[in-house]
């Protein structure tokens, strides 16, 4: 390798070899200050390398198994006033929280996955218009990062068939970050947050689903609400709706003004038997909704965005 | 979809008021996306009679009196060339809005004024433009004498006081017969709880047939066109109501012949396409029309209606004149077939095509309308020749049949068999058979009953029902799911997942240690990649990222954090560490046994101070006590890279492998400085990574509480000055301690170094104490001497 010295010399020499472009033929000086240029800037570069390697050459090495460097006071953690938890996740750990009071197990998703997951366990036929209302992104291999926190349901069906085996009911939560190439602004994010809900039983109805969601909402919000349904369609439950609360009076909601929380249904038996399960015996129903609107709504937060902002200035606040 | 309550309660009786019927829609039927209300909008504006018109010399502009259905005329200036004694026009009347304006910020007002200084005029004639019909500047618009009379109000005339629902047609996907007028005033009845009963779709037609060549019917399901010849004019002179109804939809009225084949559509849900007849023949050379429908070949090319020209994919479905492309099916027609003003006979296509293909057709020519929105929702078979025959007879005063194409199609009855228990028990509500079953018939469905059994037939357009649960979907929903009582289920307890747990410990500790949680995106840019040189061939690769800023997805934490870094010492943060728990995907990892890539689960965290001292340091304190907290003791080595990507941007002098017992967990270290640089980082900041996965897998709940021993306990500092590794003269200590069988605990206190070359003192509190006796002074002592002896 070339010292320091070495390479700085070099760019003096080419410079004086530049000064000689007045004797070049002028058709040819483009090309021959092309060439100069050429090789003053891989000089340059390797001068900045050289100069990058001497400074790490004189790192002088510490002892990794102390508690400090020789001379200097033990380190203290920063101020406790200081520091933060991440609002979505403070809230995601509440929201866990109450789900495992009413006896949900807790999975967690997976942030790439395949379009079987994606579509296909859900009931979505190959080729569905459907499967375009969910704007995924895709890798170069055809791996998902999800859209929703729905890829888990085949997995949380197949894994927890042994529970009905045993008599027992699936009840699953699944929170987790789900993608969707959408452009960004004060409502919109490309990355988010949502909880999945599964249940199956020999016995559940659509009844027990409502019962099952107001009890959360009720729970969260710490206080009564009234609720309100709308059809919906998603391919992986029959019937499917949109299950809408009362805005909370403490969030500054008027009486009969409802807010969208999550899509719901009870799950179409062909997702059951993908998974094993056979629907004659066996029904469920699933549900999944947005975290971040749910802070952004008890925050009184204007905009989504601050949320993966990593701005000190704005996670201190919580 | 926009939708019209006048024109849907031309179909169905409404007794409810406009709020009532839009809960019922919205928690019944589909949610509204907004309802715009227009019953203002032709507030003022009225039917006259231009009386008088005269042209003012040496413009283009008449005065004009008009008879406003007042005792006296009023005067108004018109520009437009159309204006004539006798007709009647639209007048806006002074203060009223333009109609065209009403949505817009500041509301065009029209007033009176004073035209080339010295001609008053009074309100204004209005255009179809400013009426919101189309977007004709052209003429002003002319009201048959036969509807109308002076004075009238327009809205009444036209059905302008209006309310229009605009539909989300996502939650409406797979319901095809309610992207018509007449589909959805049948669900309204239906969720009103009142009888609907259709038209019968009537296709017999005495007419000479003419053969089409579908290659495939799973591509076309179903061909039908009526040929029509021109026998007379179709006059378009008047405003119609057909047009505003077109306008209330979105739609622009255009020419007799479109605008009947759009008004169709928007009443059935059927999309219809024209085609000039003798261009056809021509394309095809042809004397007959010989119709085919197939897939496109490869590398054919037609130029469309919009003058673009598309070349063709093998998934392209296209209409042809004698194996000639003159349409792209459901999408657009061809240049070569247009109708114009010369037209004088036209085919008219009533099709049904598979959505699947208009899908991809959509996506891979970009065309988004009224009709390709209908035809990927999978329109029914049913009634496709009927609803061409239907725009043959609203075309009559200027065509006749003379000839009517039909494929035929495979007619499938939907049969479902359910019981009332099934119903019930499902949904969770107690239905009786009555109810059952005047619900589904409300909406056309054909009920045998025998017992509680039900066999349910769907009418021919619900082509989605098949299984039982979409039978109860109908009773849960026309009925109103929110008549069912929520009611709690009971079941077994819940298990705590483990990770999940972790992770809330976790943001607990390192929170109220000072220490900030963030979240950062998954995806990055391939320069930071790059910048802390990691391998962006190992990074998954999104082939439809927003922005190059999220391109990739993300090997580690450390590098987005560092990013934040950077940030946050800008906006003037000097002192914090940034923590982050996430998930990364490497692409040398492979997959696991789901087949999908290996997930990581990774704690990470960047410390940034504003003191001299050696960030390694306070890192490491973060973690360790971390780990204390949790059970678990770390110590930190001298490591391999466990796997590739993972200690490029870690200073090799200054960082360490964090194990427990023998399993490498993560990296810790003080990042080096040529990637402090790249992201302009002053130097010293130090960050570890480690695996949560590996974590979990060593945390435990069992907390060994210090032991404390009956006996005096003895306080002793002491210092060893050597070159040994701090954890090595630690565990000299400790041993020694330990063969003594002490209660013990060992803190350190400094380390000093005189200069760089000196050897380094390691100074200690020590507490310990016997199990069994108070510790004599010489004892101690001696305990002392052998500690002192181990430098």
């Amino acid at each position: 390798m070339q010292t320091l010295e070495q390479l700085k010399a070099e760019l003096k020499a080419l410079g004086a070899e530049y000064a000689k472009i007045k004797d070049v033929p002028p058709a040819e000086r483009a090309e021959f200050g092309r060439k100069i240029n050429l090789k003053k800037q891989e000089i340059l570069d390797k001068i900045k390398a050289a100069e990058e390697a001497a400074l790490e050459q004189d790192v002088t090495p510490i002892d990794i198994t102390a508690p400090t460097a020789p001379n200097q006071p033990l380190p203290v953690f920063l101020p406790s006033e200081n520091g933060s938890k991440h609002p979505l996740m403070t809230e995601l750990d509440r929201v866990v929280e109450i789900y495992q009071m009413m006896g949900f197990d807790v999975v967690e998703p997976r942030q790439l996955d395949d379009e079987f997951h994606m579509f296909d366990s859900l009931n979505f036929s190959k080729g569905h218009p459907a499967r375009d209302g969910y704007d995924t992104f895709r890798t170069e291999e055809g791996y998902i990062p999800p859209a929703h926190t729905s890829t888990m349901q085949h997995r949380v069906l197949k894994a927890y068939k042994k529970n009905l085996e045993q008599g027992k009911n699936i009840a699953v939560v699944v929170p987790g970050r789900v993608f969707r190439n959408e452009d960004v602004d004060a409502t919109h994010e490309h990355t988010f947050y949502q909880c999945e809900g599964v249940y199956v039983s020999k016995d559940c109805t659509l009844g027990n689903m409502l019962g099952i969601l107001r009890e959360f909402f009720e729970k969260y919000y710490e206080q009564k609400l009234d609720i309100s349904t709308q059809p919906g369609y998603f391919p992986f439950t029959e019937p499917s709706l949109e299950f809408k609360i009362e805005k909370p009076k403490t969030l500054g909601g008027k009486k009969g003004e409802f807010i969208e929380m999550l899509g719901c249904g009870m799950i179409h038996p062909n997702v059951l038997k993908m998974a094993g399960i056979d629907p004659t015996v066996y029904h469920g129903f699933a549900w999944g909704g947005g975290i971040d609107r749910l802070v952004m709504l008890r925050y009184g937060l204007k905009d989504v965005r601050y949320f993966e902002s990593g701005k000190l200035n704005f996670l201190k606040e919580f | 979809m926009k939708i019209s309550l006048n024109w849907l309660k031309k179909y169905v009786k409404i007794d409810v008021d406009n709020a009532a019927l839009e809960k019922l829609i919205d928690s019944r039927l589909v949610e509204i996306e907004e309802i715009i209300d227009e019953s203002k909008k032709y507030d003022n504006i009225f039917v006259v009679k231009v009386v008088e018109c005269e042209a003012i010399p040496e413009t283009h502009l008449h005065l004009c009196q008009i008879d406003t259905g007042a005792k006296e005329l009023t005067q108004v200036v018109c520009g437009a060339p159309n204006v004539h004694a006798g007709m009647l026009a639209a007048w806006v009347a002074p203060g009223a809005i333009v109609p065209a304006s009403v949505h817009e910020d500041a509301p065009f007002v029209i007033g009176k004024r004073k035209m080339l200084n010295k001609y008053d005029s009074c309100g204004m004639l209005a255009g179809a433009d400013e009426l919101d019909f189309t977007t004709d500047h052209s003429t002003i618009v002319e009201i048959d004498p036969e509807i109308a009379k002076p004075g009238d109000k327009l809205a009444d005339i036209f059905e302008l006081n209006d309310v229009i629902l605009d539909i989300e047609n996502k939650s409406l996907t797979h319901r095809p017969d309610c992207f018509g007028v007449l589909g959805f005033a049948r669900e309204v009845a239906g969720v009103l709880g009142e009888k609907f009963v259709s038209e019968p779709a009537i296709e017999d037609a005495d007419f000479k047939k003419l053969g089409v060549n579908v290659a495939d019917s799973a591509i076309c399901p179903r061909y039908s066109a009526v040929v029509l010849k021109k026998h007379g004019e179709l006059k378009k002179k008047y405003l119609t109501l057909q047009d505003t109804m077109l306008a209330k939809a979105g739609m622009r009225p255009v020419d007799p012949i479109v605008d009947a084949t759009n008004y169709l559509m928007l009443l059935t849900g059927q999309p219809l396409h024209a085609f000039d007849y003798d261009k056809f023949l021509a394309v095809g050379g042809t004397t007959e029309p010989k119709v085919g429908v197939r897939l496109a070949k490869k590398g054919e090319k037609l130029t469309l209606l919009d003058d673009t020209e598309a070349a063709l994919v093998d998934t392209d479905i296209v209409i042809t004149s004698n194996d000639v492309p003159v349409a792209l099916a459901g999408a657009m027609g061809g240049k070569s077939t247009m109708i114009d003003e010369n037209t004088k006979n036209v085919i008219i296509e009533s099709a049904t095509f598979s959505l699947f293909n208009l899908r991809k057709t959509q996506m891979a020519h970009g065309i988004f309308s009224e009709a390709i929105t209908r035809f990927t929702k999978g329109q029914p078979a049913y009634q496709t020749l009927a609803v061409a025959l239907k725009c043959a007879e609203m075309l009559k005063e200027g065509f006749e049949i003379s000839e009517v194409i039909d494929s035929g199609y495979k007619k499938e009855e939907n049969v479902v068999k359910i019981t009332t228990d099934e119903i019930n028990n499902l949904l969770g509500t107690n239905y009786i058979l009555a109810e059952i079953v005047s619900t589904l018939e409300n909406v056309e469905f054909k009920v045998e009953v025998s017992g509680n059994n039900l066999t349910v037939t769907a009418p021919a357009w619900r082509t989605d029902i098949h299984i039982k649960e979409d039978i109860i979907e109908e009773i849960g929903r026309l009925n109103g799911y929110d008549n069912i009582a929520p009611v709690l289920p009971l079941h077994a307890t819940a298990e705590k997942n483990k990770l999940v747990s972790l992770k809330s410990q976790i943001r607990n500790f390192f929170s109220l240690a000072g220490a900030n949680e963030l979240l950062t995106y998954t995806f990055v840019h391939g320069d930071l990649l790059q910048k802390v040189g990691q391998d962006i061939h190992n990074s998954y690769r999104l082939v439809n990222s927003i922005s190059p800023d999220l391109q990739y997805l993300r090997q580690q934490i450390v590098p987005s954090l560092l990013v934040k870094s950077y940030e946050n010492l800008k906006a003037k943060h000097s002192s914090f560490a940034l923590f982050e728990m996430n998930q990364v995907f490497l692409r040398s990892d492979g997959v696991d046994e789901d087949n999908v890539p290996y997930a990581n689960n990774n704690l990470a965290m960047v410390v940034v101070d504003n003191t001299e001292n050696t960030k390694y340091y306070l890192a490491k304190k973060y973690l360790e006590e971390l780990a204390k907290k949790l059970g678990i003791k770390l110590t930190f080595k001298a490591y391999k890279p466990a796997k590739e990507g993972y200690e490029t941007y870690y200073e090799s002098k200054r960082s360490a492998g964090v194990y427990v017992d023998d399993t490498l967990i993560g990296v810790i270290g003080e990042i080096k400085f040529s990637a402090l640089s790249k992201l302009k980082l002053p130097r010293g900041v130090a960050a570890f990574e480690i695996s949560l996965d590996q974590l979990v897998k060593f945390a435990t709940l069992k907390k060994v509480a210090g032991e404390i021993s009956e006996f005096p306990t003895v306080s002793r500092d002491i210092t060893i000055t050597t070159s040994d590794s701090y954890e090595t003269v630690f565990k000299k200590l400790e041993d020694k301690l330990i063969k003594r069988d002490l209660v013990y605990s060992i803190e350190p206190t400094s380390i000093y170094q005189a200069d760089e070359k000196a050897i380094p003192s390691l100074s200690f509190h020590l507490e310990f104490a016997d199990r069994t006796k108070t510790l004599e002074a010489a004892e101690i002592q001696a305990i002392m001497d052998e500690l002192e002896k181990i430098a």
